[in-house]
């Protein structure tokens, strides 16, 4: 049995926040957070606006995408970093809020490398025929934890806020992408160099702001230049590593579509596998969303199938790489 | 030791590049804005060509490749 990608969606915030808007408050200037990242603007939600309530609209799109009802799905995944909840996972309120059976719902936590991580879960799940048809949310609301003054400039400018969703069957449909193989690896070595800490049972699990003593650890916190030297070589093979192992080149990939981490990151990448970058071949919707973490692949991976660019046959590879450090890379190919 | 002609050569075109003098002994090769963290991951990558040296991800710190000298003292602590 095969495991399909047969629905994809984008579902994100109305407002959206130019860098000249936010350059000021974080010490920066607008050009430079854009020749910087690649950003010119993101979303952000709303206050009150639940982590939840953005996947569940993804993934009512990505079931009509994929011609399906709420009740044809028999499994969910939800990668998330920003849950509604502490306990439980976000994944139950989507359930109700969609009307989804009562099937397994489970949230994970592989930071940016959700997309991924779900995916092979998925792909396992469909495969063995313990499910059928897998529902992914993948969402964040990451303006909510944002400091947004100069000392954390450089790490807020980056996050925006939005979702998609993915539907993973084991019946091929017409323009459903075909999961070959998923590559992925972990090293926590890195746990410290990009996260949140608290709340936590290491750091505390509640915040003493009055007394000013771990306000730092209820913000994002990101060791740019750890994060980018790891990124850079680690993604770059996990990419020839499942590439290898299908007996391919990165001249044999069509599409990129990469978590969306940064503009210079990607090129980076591309530079690395000598993969082309004067054919729009690397997907990047980093412009107008950000870093939307655990969302973002998706988004991107759900722009480009909507552009109607993917020919049958075409093959797609799915870099990633999160926190933990978390990363991988993923292998599909568009049916005929 | 002294470096490969390519790998000064690498560092001399970045710094031609990024309009900075050419890297002397003792510069600091980031302070300068001779490399940058991108610019060091193409570094690497020169460095294991041209010295045949493996850098393992562990190693990959900019402090390891601070400045010229510091670049040849990993290298011959990998080549030991």
């Amino acid at each position: 049995m095969k495991a399909y990608i047969t629905g994809t969606s984008t579902f994100v915030p109305e407002t959206s926040v130019s860098n000249e808007e936010i350059a000021e408050r974080l010490g920066l200037e607008p050009e430079q957070i854009f020749k910087s990242s690649g950003i010119r603007r993101r979303r952000w939600a709303e206050k009150g606006t639940t982590t939840s309530f953005l996947a569940t609209e993804a993934l009512r799109l990505a079931l009509e995408d994929a011609k399906l009802k709420a009740e044809d799905v028999d499994y969910l995944l939800f990668g998330t970093m920003t849950p509604d909840r502490f306990i439980p996972g976000s994944a139950p309120s989507v359930q109700k809020s969609l009307g989804l059976r009562e099937i397994p719902c489970l949230d994970i936590r592989a930071a940016c490398s959700n997309a991924l991580y779900a995916l092979q879960l998925a792909s396992a799940l469909t495969t063995s025929g313990a499910a059928h048809r897998v529902a992914i949310c993948l969402a964040e609301i990451q303006s909510a934890y944002l400091n947004l003054s100069p000392e954390a400039g450089t790490t807020s400018m980056l996050f925006g806020d939005g979702a998609s969703a993915l539907i993973v069957s084991n019946e091929k449909t017409e323009g459903a992408l075909e999961i070959i193989d998923i590559h992925l690896a972990t090293d926590g070595t890195y746990v410290d160099d990009l996260g949140l800490r608290c709340p936590g049972t290491e750091f505390g699990a509640s915040h003493t702001h009055s007394t000013g003593e771990n306000a730092s650890d209820y913000f994002p916190r990101m060791v740019g230049q750890s994060v980018i030297l790891q990124a850079s070589r680690k993604i770059v093979a996990s990419c020839q590593a499942v590439l290898q192992r299908n007996n391919l080149a990165a001249s044999d990939v069509r599409w990129m579509v990469p978590h969306q981490a940064n503009a210079n990151l990607l090129a980076q990448v591309a530079r690395g596998l000598k993969f082309p970058t004067d054919q729009g071949g690397v997907i990047s919707v980093l412009e107008d969303y950000g870093n939307t973490s655990s969302a973002s692949m998706g988004i991107a991976l759900d722009t480009l199938r909507r552009s109607g660019r993917i020919q049958s046959r075409d093959r797609l590879l799915l870099p990633a790489f999160g926190a933990g450090f978390t990363w991988g890379a993923g292998l599909c190919v568009a049916v005929d | 030791m002294v470096l490969p002609q390519g790998v000064t050569d690498y560092l001399n075109e970045n710094a031609q590049n990024n309009g900075v003098e050419q890297p002397k002994p003792g510069d600091d090769l980031f302070k300068s804005g001779v490399l940058d963290s991108f610019a060091l991951v193409d570094f690497i990558g020169v460095l294991e060509t041209e010295t045949g040296i493996k850098v393992p991800d562990s190693d990959v710190k900019a402090a390891n490749f601070q400045t010229l000298e510091a670049v040849e003292r990993y290298v011959e602590s990998r080549k030991g």
